[in-house]
């Protein structure tokens, strides 16, 4: 390996203007002329030159197969590809743990169904989930139900304050298997509480499962400090390519995995009445591996941390706190969220007589990319009786002048339409 | 692409979208053009008059005015995707049921709406466009 952790520079405090520099989409203009104010970070965000750089860096010097071939671009690709998943074991603090790339992290979810849960649980045994989940965390434990007998049971949160029932968590979590939780929610931006999670789930002697995805662009999770089994990530939420994301797994857990999917990487010999497997992440990285992917994240990572990630916090959440004071002011408004210390940079909203899709279009046309619809957390959204919301996120390189823009345009396109 | 003939009703709408200094302007227009339509009360939605595979929540009764030819009725939550079925209701008003059958939808792409429509709302305007083609025809067996 050639690079080392000190390959880091000491990180600086987030300088906005800095930062946007390197992400040239930022520069375009959409529809008929108009600037993108681009406000939909939370799907996926920008990506900075230097990753779009070592991408075709690696298509037009080093592509080739990893771990196979005894020549000199097998060499470089296997060195770049592993190199990435260094750095990112350094990045989330899991140096003694094993990170397995997937396609993301509905694949990282899925993953543990199939090579944990499928070899682990039985008919009767519990998993406990949460009513913020994305539908990727819910899906694959409903199909593992429907197949094995498993008890699902939901955590409820309040409507007012948007936080989960930890007494009901409490109650539920006794006797049960395995936690599949949330850490920051894609459509309330609510951080939950996710050390007392961790505690309760390892008193009642059972495993944790938590989906970052919305929590890895704007915070630094330390996956062995905190003591989670399994942690679910992309890499396209944080700067890097889309199709790659990675399961990151304790050692105890990994050993209690079996191969999912068969073929490629994951074998050590392949006989006509069997074969043995690899006992490393391998194991579970079948076919060819996300190579310009992996090296892509990498240099994502590489960029990050040049900033200190409290400073990206703080911005997220100083921009989402500024946006919900000026989506109030509009009457019929109503938000979605708490906003508070720790959560992230996603304000959800819907106007109670412009339809969001309406909204979403006469914004669009201005050049304000938001998202909207049901966030695919379809049980979340009934909860408020609603089947949408518009929802506008944050990252790094969004500036306050694009939220007064932002604040400006809502209130006079509200004004006009509804 | 191929000149089609447009009702002269259809044509000032048309006339007036190609004007439009932009695609705000154009989406303000709808929103006019939907307060037009012969509004279908939410009273009288059901599954038969739903819109599917269109991201709001749309509905159109297909009618014959009193000399037997074609007349919509139609709502949707969207007010943007109302004023297409108004637009549709124009175009339509009064033609035989042969006529709608072979009624080209074009016109939104003349109205330089479709590139403004997200590929989702453009399926939907096609979805709606093709039940009122269908319920046309039914109405004529």
């Amino acid at each position: 390996m050639v690079w080392s952790i000190d390959d880091w520079p000491g990180p600086i405090a987030l300088s906005v203007e800095d930062a946007r520099k390197d992400f040239p989409i930022l520069q375009r203009k959409v529809g008929d002329g108009k600037k993108l104010i681009y406000l939909d970070n939370a799907a996926t965000t920008q990506k900075p030159q230097q990753v779009i750089d070592a991408m075709s860096e690696y298509y037009r010097n080093n592509n080739s197969n990893v771990h196979r071939a005894a020549h000199t671009l097998a060499s470089e690709a296997t060195t770049a590809y592993e190199e990435s998943r260094l750095k990112l074991k350094h990045w989330f603090g899991a140096t003694q743990s094993r990170l397995v790339f997937t396609s993301g992290t509905t694949e990282s979810i899925n993953l543990a169904a199939h090579a944990w849960a499928r070899t682990n649980l039985a008919e009767g045994d519990v998993i406990v989930l949460t009513e913020m989940e994305h539908h990727a965390d819910i899906v694959p434990w409903q199909m593992l139900a429907k197949e094995r007998g498993v008890e699902l049971r939901w955590t409820p949160f309040d409507l007012e304050t948007f936080e989960l029932d930890m007494d009901a968590f409490a109650i539920a979590v006794k006797g049960a298997k395995l936690v599949a939780c949330v850490h920051t929610s894609n459509v309330l931006g609510v951080r939950n509480p996710i050390e007392e999670i961790i505690h309760l789930t390892h008193e009642a002697g059972a495993k944790l499962i938590l989906d970052a995805a919305q929590a890895a662009p704007h915070d630094r999770l330390y996956f062995e400090e905190l003591g989670v089994d399994m942690l679910a990530i992309s890499a396209h939420k944080m700067g890097g390519p889309t199709g790659i994301g990675a399961l990151i797994i304790n050692e105890s857990t990994f050993q209690q995995m079996k191969p999912f999917m068969g073929g490629g990487d994951m074998i050590r010999e392949v006989h006509l009445d069997h074969s043995t497997y690899q006992e490393n992440e391998h194991m579970l990285e079948a076919g060819t591996p996300k190579i310009a992917e992996a090296i892509g994240w990498g240099a994502a990572i590489d960029w990050m941390a040049q900033w200190d990630i409290d400073s990206i916090h703080q911005h997220g959440l100083y921009l989402a706190q500024k946006t919900v004071a000026g989506l109030r002011k509009i009457p019929g408004m109503k938000i979605y969220g708490r906003h508070a210390e720790g959560d992230g940079a996603v304000v959800s909203f819907l106007h109670d007589s412009l339809h969001a899709n309406d909204l979403a279009a006469f914004l669009d046309a201005r050049g304000f990319a938001i998202r909207t619809g049901h966030h695919c957390a379809q049980p979340l959204l009934r909860k408020f009786n609603i089947a949408a919301t518009n929802r506008v996120s944050y990252w790094l390189y969004n500036t306050e002048h694009e939220v007064d823009k932002f604040i400006t345009a809502v209130t006079e396109i509200c004004n006009k339409y509804a | 692409m191929e000149t089609v003939e447009w009702p002269d009703k259809l044509l000032e709408i048309i006339e007036d979208f190609s004007a439009a200094f932009d695609i705000s302007e154009r989406y303000e227009m709808l929103f006019e053009l939907a307060e037009e339509v012969d509004e279908l009360p939410i009273s009288e939605w059901s599954s038969s008059t739903k819109v599917h595979g269109c991201q709001s929540e749309a509905h159109v009764l297909a009618c014959l005015n009193e000399n037997g030819s074609f007349h919509l009725r139609g709502a949707a939550d969207s007010k943007l995707v109302q004023g297409l079925i108004s637009i549709t209701a124009t175009a339509l008003e009064g033609r035989s049921l042969a006529e709608v059958a072979t009624f080209s939808p074009t016109y939104v792409e003349e109205m330089g709406l479709k590139d403004a429509l997200s590929p989702s709302r453009a399926n939907g305007f096609l979805n709606m466009f093709k039940k009122v083609q269908h319920e046309a025809a039914l109405l004529g067996e």
